[in-house]
């Protein structure tokens, strides 16, 4: 019995120092290595090509932790204690971030690539003159829909509201994409702020919502490609991969008044402790060759426009994933809307809670 | 007669509640196997994702992180829970309850109030964060079970046979050797694969204080969420779960043949 609990404790012990000595200099505090930098990015969003290459060129070594929501981006910089260079939020948590002193004023002078960002994607109003970051990746939000099932094409929100389509409709989760739909519909901006357009947004809402299957954010693509759901609000990245898994089955649009512009951006938070090492990281992105390598890589767009013609035809030419101009002008960035903020959740609750 | 057509309702009933339990075990070990992208259609057998998981550097690094994690914690929970549960289930000392009550608490507090309270401590000690701090958070809550599993296991036991040791001229540390610990040792090894187990798949503590390399595989499965969860991570279950059987395996060999051992 006692050899029996020794063999337990060494096999669970062996089992840590077996996988330890990789775990132990990555652990190690910033001090006492050379030279590295500290990603917190979402998943998926930096091709492992790209990481190789500057370390292989540098010498410097590449981190990356992964998160799941840009809540845990404020979460983890709140701490006060969080090691990472470098992080990449969307547009809204950006303000939230700046609001907060949580990110570092970024030197455009150490960024001699900076010239090759569109300028479309540049000075938005969650970071003016972009003073903290630059814009990494964006997308879209539209409608993907299943061709066999819904005859005519799609091309406009009320799609989402077509009582043909009743229990085969997937919303996204979210309270500002929800509203942007009804909202485009009653020819408004995304970011409403009269609470008589946002009360008759809400009616339209609450209507549509015994046509409604499901309120889903993370798992739409694959509800519509396994045919649950035929009509779906969804993020273009996941409904483009979807799409080209099924071609000529499935579809995704911008509607013709207008989707979602997201916008990822890249930004130092304030104890980064790297701060050489994180510019070079960000100016190695900003080149053409490398900016090119992670679209190619990850499929969503990115904003740097010299490295548009390096950028493989199929992902280039994709209108899932860049839309043409016109379709584009017609989108609109969720913006911070102060106080409204606080009547479109109450709003949405009463929709929810229906 | 009657008691045949009970027999078989008995076992369908089995066989329902273990469908009930492994069904959904079995789709994801299938589901690791097929060509699909999306999971939601059967095209085919496939090895690619096993062989995609090779060239995941971070998705194999996450496991990595939660062995290390999962076996220290274990380790050391285990090296610090029993001596609590022995003290708790052997001794009267002043304080007796409240060290009780505290050792209860973590399991009783909420996840995402534990894993705030300890990212703020960490930050007011300006402990920097780690793989060290995932460790650390999860010692926290694991000693507690720890300590209520053998505290359990001892409670059951009759102190007689101790007794009997210390009466047959055994001093107290070959007590403790020769009888205590092979008594509570079932409940040490239960404990510990229970602690194992809560450390591998923990998200909610986690998510708080792990720091720079220390993605552990629950956050970097939940991290893909964002581009959907691709069937590499079928395949990474998989490779969990026959780890995991096979831990079992040997521990029941391990413990069947040293009963049978007159030692």
């Amino acid at each position: 019995m006692k050899r029996f609990l020794l063999t337990v404790l060494a096999a669970l012990a062996a089992i840590a120092f077996v996988s330890c000595g990789g775990a132990k200099e990555e652990a190690a505090p910033a001090k006492t290595a050379p030279q590295q930098v500290n990603i917190y990015i979402w998943t998926s969003y930096l091709p492992q090509e790209v990481v190789d290459g500057f370390q292989q060129r540098t010498g410097i070594k590449v981190n990356v932790d992964t998160y799941d929501s840009n809540e845990a981006i404020l979460a983890k910089l709140q701490s006060g204690v969080a090691d990472y260079d470098l992080v990449v939020p969307s547009d809204y948590m950006m303000r939230t971030l700046i609001l907060q002193g949580l990110l570092q004023t970024l030197d455009h002078a150490r960024l001699p690539h900076f010239k090759n960002l569109d300028p479309r994607f540049l000075n938005q109003q969650y970071d003016p003159d972009n003073g903290h970051s630059f814009p990494y990746l964006w997308g879209t939000t539209g409608i993907g829909y299943n061709r066999q099932k819904v005859k005519e094409p799609v091309d406009s929100w009320r799609a989402l509201f077509d009582g043909r389509y009743a229990g085969r409709i997937l919303m996204l989760d979210d309270a500002r994409e929800a509203f942007g739909a009804a909202l485009r519909l009653l020819g408004k901006s995304i970011n409403e702020t009269d609470p008589a357009v946002l009360r008759q947004a809400a009616g339209m809402l609450k209507k549509q919502k015994a046509l409604v299957r499901t309120y889903n954010s993370s798992d739409f693509a694959n509800l519509l490609a396994a045919g649950d759901v035929d009509v779906a609000q969804g993020f273009n990245g996941e409904m483009a991969e979807a799409v080209a898994n099924a071609p000529g089955r499935l579809s995704y649009v911008i509607p013709k008044e207008g989707g979602t512009l997201w916008i990822d951006n890249a930004a130092i938070p304030k104890g980064a402790r790297n701060v050489d090492a994180v510019y070079a990281f960000l100016d190695y992105v900003l080149e053409p060759e490398v900016a090119a390598k992670i679209v190619n890589g990850v499929h969503y767009a990115g904003a740097n426009q010299a490295a548009l013609p390096l950028i493989d035809a199929k992902v280039r030419q994709d209108p899932s994933i860049y839309p043409p101009k016109e379709i584009l002008d017609r989108c609109e960035l969720i913006e911070d809307l102060g106080e409204t903020t606080q009547l479109i959740d109450e709003l949405w609750t009463e929709v929810k809670a229906q | 007669m009657n008691s045949n057509w009970h027999r078989r309702l008995l076992a369908a009933h089995t066989a329902l509640v273990y469908l009930f339990l492994y069904a959904p075990i079995a789709i994801l070990v299938v589901f690791s196997f097929n060509a699909a992208r999306q999971t939601a259609f059967w095209e085919g057998f496939t090895l690619d994702w096993y062989r995609r998981l090779l060239g995941n550097a971070l998705l194999f690094r996450s496991v990595r992180n939660s062995l290390v994690v999962a076996g220290i914690t274990t380790a050391v929970a285990v090296l610090l829970g029993t001596p609590a549960a022995l003290a708790l289930a052997r001794h009267e000392f002043r304080g007796k309850r409240a060290t009780q009550a505290l050792l209860y608490l973590p399991v009783i507090i909420p996840e995402v109030v534990l894993g705030a309270a300890l990212v703020t401590f960490f930050g007011a000690v300006e402990l920097r964060l780690s793989l060290w701090t995932v460790v650390i958070a999860h010692v926290v809550f694991s000693v507690s079970y720890v300590a209520i599993v053998v505290r359990a296991r001892l409670a059951g036991l009759d102190p007689s046979l101790e007794e009997a040791a210390r009466d047959l001229g055994a001093g107290p540390v070959e007590t403790f050797r020769r009888v205590t610990l092979p008594l509570a040792a079932p409940g040490i090894v239960a404990s510990a694969l229970l602690v194992f187990t809560l450390s591998i798949d923990d998200y909610v503590i986690t998510s708080f204080v792990a720091g720079v390399g220390a993605t552990t595989l629950p956050l970097h499965i939940y991290s893909m969420l964002k581009v959907g969860v691709t069937p590499e991570v079928n395949a990474v279950s998989t490779l969990l779960l026959a780890g995991t059987v096979v831990l079992i395996v040997v521990a029941h060999r391990l413990l069947s043949s040293e009963t049978g051992d007159p030692k």
